[in-house]
């Protein structure tokens, strides 16, 4: 726990003084949500109500890998990644720390894009903002646990811009299934799609696992 | 009877086929230093990092006080003092210490932060990001944190490198406290001369193997330094 709690202040204290990858990702998002704007066909509120869910977290994924990649290149700076990995603790709670840190970042950033995104493409997200959050957050969640173990797998690789989406994105699909059906019911009906949920709760709670786990194994060399 | 600081038994270690380590037989009792001197792509910071659990053996054993190096316990017992300082430099020099203090579960991690700082005279700059340090002051602070949970083993990889000579003497002394202390030290250096100042023992690596070992005497400056070259004559 106490692992758990440094890596988390850590991360998020380093994040406050250089605000690079929330910049970086909130910039991204932002490009996304512009280019989508001017390319689709019959302008931005042509049947938007079932196109915006896949778009919305299109942006978010894509903001996430780059937070992610972030993330753990801070740790290759100085060789600090074996300082975390000599630690006598599980390192699970890294992980823990880590992920929340991200997921912390990432709901800052889903949160000021979401807003952009209800005004750009005229979509009324305030009255349907409590379920939309626990949505968001639920798939942030299997996000962010996919992407901090696999992230940590990428950072000691050649290639590990490329190689984090490849590695995180198939496993994500339960996830994206959830949280776009559960957006999309949102968005159509104001209702939430406790099956989409389910789906959401279940994958979060696999992949939280198996990461925790899988961790201790991605630090060793 | 009291089990070795550290004792490597047949130990090897591959990366996919190239192979780094083989063979590997050596135990040391507490309180020694050991130098691992041998020339570039010798295996000499595999071996160290093996020591530190960063990486676990392909085959054989390798123990620090009678356990596994590899378990969580034993990870506890080991400092590490690399050529890189695994510091964040965005953290100011106080915050780098308390960070680890919080990760080793120390009881008052500022109290520890602000001794190990003035034991390695940085009171002054404890509130400055490590970013902004010389060579000389980032090292003296990655000793510190390398020391911030008390180890018993420390291991030190090139930890002159980039240091001016002033900066070099302080650490210098810093080893000889180490050692006053009884700590067991491990070091890994192409400083031969100083590395047989400060050893009880002595490695010679070459080609992932033990191609000479003092472990019966301190080693003489010129004895190793022959060893040594001699290794890397074979090299080329």
């Amino acid at each position: 726990m106490n692992v758990f709690l440094a890596v988390l202040w850590k991360d998020l204290l380093t994040e406050w003084r250089s605000r690079d990858r929330a910049v970086a990702m909130l910039l991204f998002s932002l490009l996304v949500v512009v280019v989508f704007h001017f390319s689709l066909p019959g302008g931005a509120t042509s049947k938007m109500e079932t196109t915006a869910p896949g778009l919305l977290w299109i942006a978010y994924v894509f903001a996430s890998i780059l937070g992610f990649n972030r993330a753990f290149s801070m740790e290759l700076e100085n060789d600090a990644l074996s300082g975390i990995a000599l630690l006598p603790t599980d390192r699970g709670w890294v992980f823990l720390g880590k992920a929340t840190a991200n997921l912390v970042i990432l709901g800052f950033v889903q949160t000021i894009i979401a807003a952009i995104f209800g005004l750009v493409f005229e979509l009324a997200l305030l009255p349907i903002a409590a379920p939309l959050a626990l949505v968001v957050l639920l798939g942030s969640l299997g996000l962010c646990s996919v992407g901090t173990l696999f992230a940590a797998v990428a950072v000691r690789t050649r290639f590990r811009e490329v190689m984090l989406p490849l590695l995180m994105l198939p496993l994500l699909i339960p996830v994206l299934l959830g949280a776009v059906r559960a957006t999309s019911s949102l968005l159509a009906t104001g209702e939430l799609d406790f099956a989409a949920v389910q789906l959401l709760l279940v994958s979060d709670a696999i992949y939280l696992i198996i990461s925790f786990i899988g961790f201790d194994y991605v630090l060793d060399e | 009877m009291r089990a070795p600081a550290i004792a490597a038994s047949n130990l090897e270690k591959r990366f996919g086929r190239a192979v780094a380590l083989r063979g590997i037989d050596f135990a040391i009792p507490d309180g020694t230093s050991l130098a691992v001197v041998g020339p570039n792509g010798a295996g000499k910071s595999t071996l160290l990092r093996l020591i530190a659990g960063l990486a676990r053996p392909t085959a054989g054993t390798l123990q620090i006080g009678g356990d596994d190096s590899h378990r969580r316990a034993t990870r506890g017992r080991i400092g590490y003092i690399g050529h890189a300082t695994l510091l964040y430099p965005a953290l100011t020099a106080r915050e780098n210490l308390i960070f680890a203090a919080r990760c080793y579960g120390l009881p008052d991690p500022a109290d520890r932060a602000d001794a190990l700082l003035a034991d390695e005279g940085l009171a002054p700059v404890a509130d400055r990001a490590a970013g902004g340090f010389s060579r000389g002051m980032a090292q003296r602070l990655a000793i510190a944190r390398g020391l911030v949970h008390d180890p018993n083993v420390v291991l030190l990889d090139e930890p002159f490198t980039g240091l001016d000579r002033n900066a070099a003497e302080r650490f210098t002394k810093r080893i000889e406290g180490m050692r006053r202390d009884g700590r067991t030290l491990v070091l890994v250096s192409h400083d031969v001369r100083f590395a047989a100042q400060v050893a009880d023992a002595a490695i010679v690596l070459h080609d992932g193997r033990i191609a000479q070992a003092f472990f019966d005497a301190a080693p003489d400056a010129s004895e190793l330094e022959h060893a040594y070259l001699a290794a890397g004559e074979a090299r080329q």
